[in-house]
């Protein structure tokens, strides 16, 4: 049996014709909008572009597309690069409600108090995250939400332990945030000085009668040098002597750090050959100087940006050549990032050039973004991400959450849940707008439909064979309910296995 | 049929409908081993055990757990942080080491595993571990989960490697699951394994639209790339669990802790008393990174120890009549260091501890060649040697209990050594 075209088009009709067509009054034209203002369709982009915009944001969005298009990748690059060029009024009003983002440990310390200000870390927490994920939906700084998600795993801190839950709160903003696109020495410098960073990996139990390892080690395995940059246990044993005598203030100037002589080991140390000079409080900038020019390092920090940007598996010829301007420059960021980028993407440009799963936070923030819908960031929304695997500020070991798809790829159906309760509205704070898809849509025009959100979402088209599967499966089990029809194909596509992929 | 030509998978799953596609067992085997693995030879037995692993993430104290307290040197390096002797009267008899064989001892904590214990169904294994030193939890973890030694080994997982090395005739989606929200790296490998956090929440809803989802779903994640197969299973196992009844289910009277772990070893259970087709189920277990405060009858250790003994005495019990086909390892990167540090807690070791649980382990037993505590016993910075490879009771496990011929794909490099640890 073959499908002829007359066949296709009665598929197709499902969701204009609607049983109850009487009277010239389908259900679907009594929803349309009545002026084609607001139309949502978004430029056609190639490809490549489509894979660059999604790598180097949490998801494009219209506006996003059309200016990639139009300036070309090189040029949007740099202005991504400049964030402080970009004007954001809207994120910036958005986030200026947010208290807790401008507060210091000590108010925001005070703010997790009940007893005075009828609040508790919860609460402050859900405002940090909230104020995150606004930032990731709303920015249109999107690279530098990309680079800050990137360190916060680098750098990873579980608001979980001890005082992070509001320690930590500063270390994004004096820390993560601040550096994000500066200079990796300085960056590297700010975390080792983060109280979060104290707390976390137990760096303010670190005495010189007997050192506390913990901090020492992963500075050296997993913020500099990598698991097999060449440092020895006694490495670790040394420099944990290095960082000891640092301390939280308790009460004046509660969450600041300062440096107690008395609880810090004397005399010079060893460290990767190096002498460190016994100079108290400077010798941890003494060991930062030796780890960020550290060739071990440039490798380690130029495979993860590719990796977060390029591959699973990165080239190997872009991290060495990335590696290489990580040295010459000192440690600029924003330099080796264009090479990743401006280099690296030519090796993701083919249908079948290793693609990025998106990891729970990207799969979420994307939907939302390239399908328009708007949120408040709070927590009904938050749930989702936990289930999904990637609650923010959760992830209890320092390697942050793992950047490869298989770590990923079982968890589908808390995806599938989100995509669906999404379309319907069953999301407090959070609305999505059907409405604006179906602007123009003439009845039994399904094709159209299904193009445009494909368009929107996907960057392109359902293979046609796939199309008309799918009308003739809805039609089964929705053909009389075009509205929810049309609902389920936007749900479905934000749950396929393409939208899964940057 | 067009449809059918170009998109045999989808068409197979319209046949289904309404409901779910379930791909015949010729559906499956397109997705068998052999097409994806070049390694291993293929080889077909029945199944053997069901396969349970908790993975107790972040270096467990394994010397705090089940505690060597006839070795002087253990009192002399833990001056704050070693367990009473089982004979001193000077602490209430619930403070106490519980005596074993007159060498070893469970912590208090670990009295709910005294049962399993004395049925002669719950063996340790002291001083077992990986031989790598790097003394790092992602190197230690990521090298013990792949099940290799060096780097350059596969990048698969050693539980991945074993389902694709043995085919056991079981098409269910569910031959092996990850509970949580990541899948563990022991289950990668070309058989995608399922995330799964509880199989009450299994679905997406029964409205008509959620189950237009499903069904445009299965249309959509028709094909034979890695993401659609694992589509396809998250289909067939809504579908699977759709039928069975967690809310009535009967936990046998045993009493599981209010836990993730405690809700995780629920769920596995649920699967294996329904019968369909668990083969191997993986459970992790974080927090033992106690490098500060880790505490000694009391805090944040023996909180651990509560949670991991409660679930396992629970699981034992609930499936008593059940153990004859069930092995269970608990295992962790690595131990900790002998002597505590100044924080009132323990830094990273070697040599760490084992349980094997099941109807046919060879317990009531501490199996150990004990290397002891002696400076001159110790390595590198201070830490119990390993004596015995974590493989070679996996090994063991893996031939005597899971009918398993290909444990040169399964652990490549290294020849298992027989440890008696199951019958």
């Amino acid at each position: 049996m073959d499908i002829t075209r007359r066949d296709f088009l009665k598929v197709l009709g499902i969701l204009g014709a609607g049983a109850g067509a009487a009277a010239g009054c389908s259900p679907l034209a009594s929803y349309l909008p009545t002026q084609s203002t607001g139309y949502p369709d978004s430029p056609q982009i190639s490809s490549p572009e489509w894979r660059a915009l999604n790598r180097l944001s949490f998801g494009p969005r219209p506006e996003e597309r059309q200016r990639l298009t139009e300036i070309g990748l090189g040029n949007y690059l740099e202005e991504q690069l400049s964030p402080e060029k970009i004007s954001d009024h809207k994120t910036n009003l958005l986030l200026s409600r947010i208290e807790v983002l401008e507060m210091d440990a000590d108010a925001l310390r005070n703010r997790g108090d009940k007893i005075f200000d009828n609040s508790d870390p919860a609460l402050v927490l859900d405002d940090f995250r909230q104020a995150t994920t606004l930032r990731q939906v709303y920015s249109k700084r999107q690279l530098e939400e990309v680079l800050v998600e990137f360190w916060t795993d680098h750098f990873n801190i579980s608001v979980q332990k001890g005082d992070c839950w509001f320690l930590k709160i500063v270390d994004d903003r004096e820390v993560i945030r601040k550096h994000a696109l500066g200079n990796f020495r300085e960056l590297l410098g700010a975390s080792a000085h983060s109280p979060a960073m104290l707390v976390y990996l137990d760096n303010q139990e670190n005495h010189k009668d007997a050192p506390n390892e913990n901090y020492a080690r992963e500075l050296l395995e997993l913020h500099s040098l990598g698991v097999q940059g060449g440092y020895s246990q006694e490495d670790v044993m040394e420099l944990a002597r290095c960082l000891t005598g640092w301390r939280i203030k308790e009460h004046f100037w509660r969450g600041k750090l300062k440096f107690d002589q008395d609880t810090h080991t004397p005399g010079a140390k060893t460290v990767l050959g190096k002498t460190i000079q016994p100079t108290g409080k400077g010798e941890i900038d003494q060991v930062l100087d030796i780890l960020a020019k550290h060739p071990s390092t440039a490798k380690t920090i130029c495979t993860k940006l590719a990796r977060r940007f390029l591959a699973d598996d990165p080239p190997r010829e872009i991290v060495n050549k990335a590696s290489q301007i990580f040295l010459e420059s000192r440690g600029d960021i924003k330099a080796v990032l264009r090479t990743i980028l401006l280099d690296g993407f030519p090796h993701i440009n083919t249908e079948n050039s290793p693609r990025k799963y998106k990891r729970p936070v990207n799969y979420l923030i994307s939907a939302l973004r390239s399908s328009g819908a708007d949120t408040d960031g709070g927590r009904a929304l938050q749930r989702y991400l936990k289930s999904m695997g990637q609650p923010l500020y959760d992830w209890p070991t320092p390697d942050g959450y793992p950047d490869t798809s298989a770590a990923w790829q079982g968890n589908l159906l808390p995806r599938w849940r989100f995509a669906l309760d999404l379309v319907q509205n069953r999301i407090k704070g959070t609305k999505f707008d059907l409405k604006s898809y179906l602007v123009d849509i003439q009845e039994g025009d399904a094709s159209f439909f299904i193009d445009r959100v494909a368009n929107n979402l996907l960057g392109g088209s359902l293979p046609p064979g796939m199309e008309i599967e799918l009308l003739s499966t809805l039609e089964e089990t929705l053909g009389g309910n075009p509205l929810q029809a049309a609902e389920v194909v936007i749900a479905g596509v934000l749950a396929s296995p393409a939208f899964q992929w940057r | 049929m067009l449809i059918n030509q170009r998109f045999p998978g989808a068409a197979a799953a319209r046949a289904a409908l309404p409901l779910f596609p379930r791909p015949s067992m010729a559906g499956l085997k397109n997705y068998s081993p052999h097409t994806r693995l070049t390694f291993s030879p293929f080889n077909s037995a029945p199944r053997g055990d069901t396969l349970v692993v908790v993975f107790l993430r972040g270096a467990a104290d394994g010397l705090n757990m089940v505690i060597p307290h006839a070795d002087e040197e253990y009192h002399r390096l833990r001056p704050s942080l070693r367990l009473p002797r089982p004979d001193d009267s000077r602490v209430a008899e619930d403070k106490r080491t519980i005596d074993l064989d007159g060498f070893f001892g469970f912590h208090p904590a670990l009295r709910p595993l005294l049962p399993a214990w004395g049925a002669g169904q719950l063996a340790c294994i002291q001083a077992c571990g990986a031989p790598d030193e790097s003394r790092s939890h992602f190197k230690a973890m990521e090298l013990m989960e792949r099940g290799v030694s060096e780097e350059s080994g596969p990048a698969t997982g050693w539980i991945g490697r074993h389902l694709a090395s043995l085919d056991t005739n079981n098409p269910s989606p569910l031959r092996a699951i990850g509970l949580g929200e990541q899948i563990p790296r022991s289950l990668y490998g070309p058989i995608p394994a399922s995330s799964l956090r509880s199989i009450a929440d299994f679905h997406l809803g029964d409205s008509k639209a959620a189950q237009a989802l499903a069904s445009a779903l299965s249309v959509l994640y028709a094909g034979e790339k890695d993401l659609c197969v694992t589509g396809q299973e998250t289909l067939q196992i809504m579908e699977t669990l759709g039928k069975l009844d967690p809310i009535h289910y009967s936990s046998s009277g045993s009493a599981y802790p209010e836990s993730d772990f405690g809700h995780g070893l629920l769920q596995i259970a649920m699967l294996i008393k329904a019968e369909v087709g668990l083969e191997t189920a993986a459970i992790d277990l974080g927090g033992w990174d106690t490098h500060f405060a880790q505490g000694v009858q009391d805090g944040q250790m023996a909180r651990l120890m509560e949670d991991l003994s409660a679930g396992l005495a629970a699981f034992h019990s609930d499936l008593e009549k059940h153990m004859s086909g069930i092995t269970l390892v608990v295992m962790t990167e690595f131990g900790r260091r002998a002597y505590e540090n100044a924080s009132l807690g323990t830094d990273h070791g070697h040599g760490g501890l084992m349980f094997v649980l099941g109807g046919s382990v060879n317990g009531g037993q501490v199996i150990t060649r004990w290397p002891g505590l002696k400076k001159e016993n110790l390595v590198g910075p201070g830490d119990l040697a390993v004596t015995t490879d974590y493989r070679d009771v996996l090994g063991e496990i893996f031939s005597k209990r899971l009918n398993s011929t290909a444990l040169p794909d399964i652990f490549p490099g290294y020849e298992p050594k027989p440890v008696e640890v199951v019958k």
